[in-house]
């Protein structure tokens, strides 16, 4: 007994001194990964314009898979396949195939293929999620925390694209010097002080609807705490000054400064504001904006609008079509986690957009933070851009998905990292990660 | 292509032998226990520049200062910061109010915020007016570096673990490990690339690059790369790959084709107790107990830590042990000294996306 008892010590002895570094948490390779993409892309040809920004934003994400990389220009560098994959099978619209590139200059990687459904509404991709037929899939924001409750794997960004209100150019100082411009004037002078009345009023009509609008509520009840108020142009994550810029729920001593202001303009009717008839999410959004407007004694109307071109990128930009409103909703994703770079961007749209014409303040090389809250306190200050809210990117992801980082601003689905863990059965975390 | 779970059986056998002797005492330490009273150099600048600037656009006053810590620092740090700006304040002539005082109506109230971007800490100062808009003035922000200000576990645990900072770059590297020359005790860190081996000289308080080597690598390259600095035996083993230098590894490297160990089948050893994680076992024995170290069962995608687990011989179980040691992302190798208590981590910094390379020492207690 003895004998034996100093036999299994020795041995038990020698697994313990002699235990190599293991992990099952080591990348394994193989296996096909299943993805799911709510929109369809028509063609992966580079000289192919996407009819819509879901598209672009798809086919961004298909061609940081299957070519080299990107220069400093955002132009895509090397042929298609020399990425990390390359393209074995599309279908138009409904489906790509890749496999792994084996000479892949990063190293080779660790599944064998990507497997690509597209134009999957986004029930579909929740039950296929929760059936386990896909692997990973995009979940708009206001679904994440439902679809967690339901024992998805959530994977959650910071929260990195703004949902923003903006005023369109022409209308809105027509709109609030409304009662003014009708009268028949006839002189130059009387004209320009209608003008000058009107840009007041405009920046008071801004003002007025920010007062308004309840964000908090915005991201408690529709976007189900998924996501952050937002009161200026960069999140606190990455600019650190974001609590510089309110967005605290409204006081009454708010929303009686805002019918005050209201009264002041006397607009000639309903604030119109567009948003995008694709997205439940802008619209829920201005129907809310709409509810706080009334309760502030002003009267602003939703309008469905359908999606313009692809405009820049993958957020929407101000694509919708001027003329037919008075403001927008738009969503600017961060082109960086970098906060001067990200500001610029954001800048570079609204002195394009809503601010076109005013003069941008200089913007420096290397901006400091006292510098950022500066350029952003200049444009909160004109009310024409009022910023609503912060929405993460969500992914829906399956128990088998390691090393799975969710991208953030600027980055893409980071595929070639990814290994599929077939073997160990762990328990998987649920809830948003 | 596909790696195997298992490790060849020589690598396996071979941890006790084959690693480096050099290390406990050896690289020169890099102190992050801070007192709380004494903020480091670059916060004080931090902390004089808030106080400068502020100075330089308000007229010296009474005043209350308030604060709202909205980072990750510790009361302790805010507490010192605070105490910090308070001094600076009354030497550019500013009196402060207690905040419940009869003359608090009539000072000018600041708030200094200890807030962060994702990189650095910002704090801002600013006075409190009634106005809801934050079109407050002045706003005075200045930023910091974040530091490493761990501290290690309580002395009274049975064992403790204590990291050693000792390199970082923005490429990934596989091992690291200091050279200490026969003659004149000098040390050189050799840092394992991918596919090379670069040497550093100390210079003062810090590592100047001296040369690098250049090492091939596996075709295609790998995506899980795994590579060994063996002191001892004065080579480098890479997948398909071993180096030895003349006359040693800071020297000029020749490396030929290894041939692949032969690979275990079977499963794994499993022992009871034992995180399913990157682990090892230091050759020292606390009180008699087998020390083994392990990170968490964490992926590449999260922080990570190292805790230490005691086997008391048989029978097992293996039970955990004394403090963890935290890190801000997953601890990607584990390699062990062949004597002595300590191992060698590397660590890739998801805050920072920097590569870090730490000691992390085991000492028994009483």
């Amino acid at each position: 007994m003895l004998r034996r008892l100093a036999a299994i010590s020795a041995l038990m002895s020698l697994a313990l001194a002699a235990m190599p570094a293991r992990s099952a948490r080591r990348p394994r390779y193989g296996g096909t990964l299943r993805a799911e993409l709510g929109a369809s892309v028509a063609s992966l040809d580079p000289d192919v314009t996407a009819a819509t920004p879901e598209e672009a934003a798809a086919k961004a994400q298909i061609d940081a898979l299957i070519f080299d990389h990107r220069d400093s220009d955002e132009a895509l560098v090397g042929a298609a396949g020399s990425g990390a994959f390359r393209v074995t099978t599309f279908e138009s619209g409904k489906r790509a195939v890749l496999a792994a590139n084996e000479e892949f200059r990063e190293g080779r990687p660790f599944v064998d293929g990507v497997e690509i459904a597209m134009g999957r509404s986004a029930h579909e991709r929740l039950v296929d999620l929760e059936l386990s037929k896909t692997d990973l899939t995009e979940i708009a924001p206001q679904d994440a925390r439902r679809a967690a409750e339901q024992g998805v794997r959530v994977s959650a960004s910071q929260p990195d694209e703004l949902l923003a209100l903006v005023f369109v150019s022409a209308n809105v100082g027509s709109k609030a010097a409304g009662s003014a411009s009708a009268r028949p004037t006839g002189q130059a002078a009387r004209q320009i002080a209608a003008q000058v009345r009107g840009a007041g009023s405009e920046q008071a009509m801004g003002q007025a609807l920010s007062l308004a609008i309840d964000r908090v509520a915005i991201v408690n009840f529709i976007l189900q705490k998924t996501g952050e108020p937002a009161g200026g142009l960069l999140p606190q994550w990455s600019s650190g000054t974001a609590f510089l810029f309110p967005a605290a729920a409204p006081s009454a001593a708010d929303l009686t400064h805002a019918k005050e202001l209201w009264k002041q303009i006397a607009p000639s009717g309903p604030l119109v504001l567009g948003y995008d008839s694709a997205d439940p999410l802008e619209q829920s959004v201005a129907e809310r904006i709409v509810v706080n407007a009334k309760e502030a004694g002003m009267a602003v109307r939703a309008q469905a609008m359908p999606v313009a071109g692809a405009g820049a990128g993958k957020s929407r930009d101000a694509g919708l079509p001027a003329g037919h409103v008075d403001a927008n909703l738009v969503r600017w994703r961060m082109t960086s986690s970098l906060p001067d770079v990200a500001l610029k961007d954001f800048l570079a749209r609204i002195y394009a957009g809503p601010l076109a014409g005013v003069e941008a303040g200089a913007f420096p090389e290397t901006a400091s933070p006292e510098d950022m809250y500066k350029q952003q306190r200049a444009v909160l200050n004109t009310y024409r851009v009022l910023p609503l809210v912060w929405l993460p990117q969500a992914y829906g992801l399956s128990a088998r998905v390691r090393d799975w980082k969710v991208p953030g601003p600027g980055e893409n689905w980071p595929l070639a990292d990814v290994w599929l863990d077939t073997e160990t059965q762990t328990p998987t975390p649920t809830g948003v990660q | 292509m596909r790696p195997s779970c298992g490790l060849p059986l020589a690598i396996r056998v071979g941890v006790l032998t084959i690693l480096l002797g050099f290390f406990s005492g050896v690289a020169p330490r890099e102190s992050h226990a801070q007192a709380t009273s004494q903020l480091p150099k670059s916060w004080n600048d931090a902390v004089s520049k808030l106080a400068d600037e502020f100075s330089a656009v308000v007229s010296p006053a009474p005043v209350t200062l308030s604060v709202n810590n909205i980072s990750a620092l510790d009361a302790s740090n805010a507490g010192a910061i605070e105490t910090a700006v308070r001094e600076q304040l009354q030497r550019h002539s500013f009196s402060f109010a207690p905040e419940n005082s009869a003359t608090a109506q009539s000072v000018v109230r600041l708030h200094l915020s200890l807030s962060e971007s994702a990189d650095e800490y910002v704090w801002v100062i600013q006075i409190l007016s009634d106005q809801s808009d934050g079109n407050a003035v002045p706003v005075i922000i200045v930023t910091a570096p974040k530091a490493d200000f761990a501290h290690a576990g309580a002395a009274a645990q049975s064992i403790s673990l204590e990291k050693r900072f000792v390199w970082k770059q923005a490429e990934l590297f596989l091992d690291f490990a200091f050279l200490k020359d026969a003659t004149s005790a000098e040390l050189t860190l050799l840092v394992l690339g991918t596919n090379s081996l670069t040497t550093y000289k100390p210079v003062g308080s810090r590592w100047q690059f001296s040369h690098t080597s250049a090492i091939p690598e596996a075709t295609p390259p790998s995506r899980d790369p795994q590579g060994t600095i063996n002191l001892k035996e004065g080579k480098i083993s890479l997948k398909g790959f071993e180096c030895v230098g003349e006359p040693d590894l800071a020297g000029a490297l020749q490396c030929k084709a290894s041939t692949a160990g032969r690979r275990l089948g079977g499963p794994a050893v499993t022992i009871p107790g034992l995180p399913n994680s990157l682990g090892t076992t230091i050759p020292e024995r606390c009180h008699d107990e087998y020390v083994s170290l392990f990170t968490a069962e964490n992926d590449w995608t999260q922080s990570d830590s190292i805790r230490a687990y005691l086997a008391k011989g048989v029978p097992l179980p293996v039970f955990p042990a004394g403090n963890t040691l935290e890190f801000d992302g997953p601890v990607m190798a584990l390699h062990t000294d062949p004597e002595g208590n300590s191992t060698r981590a590397v660590v890739h910094n998801l805050k920072t996306g920097e590569y870090e390379a730490y000691i992390a020492t085991a000492t028994c207690g009483n």
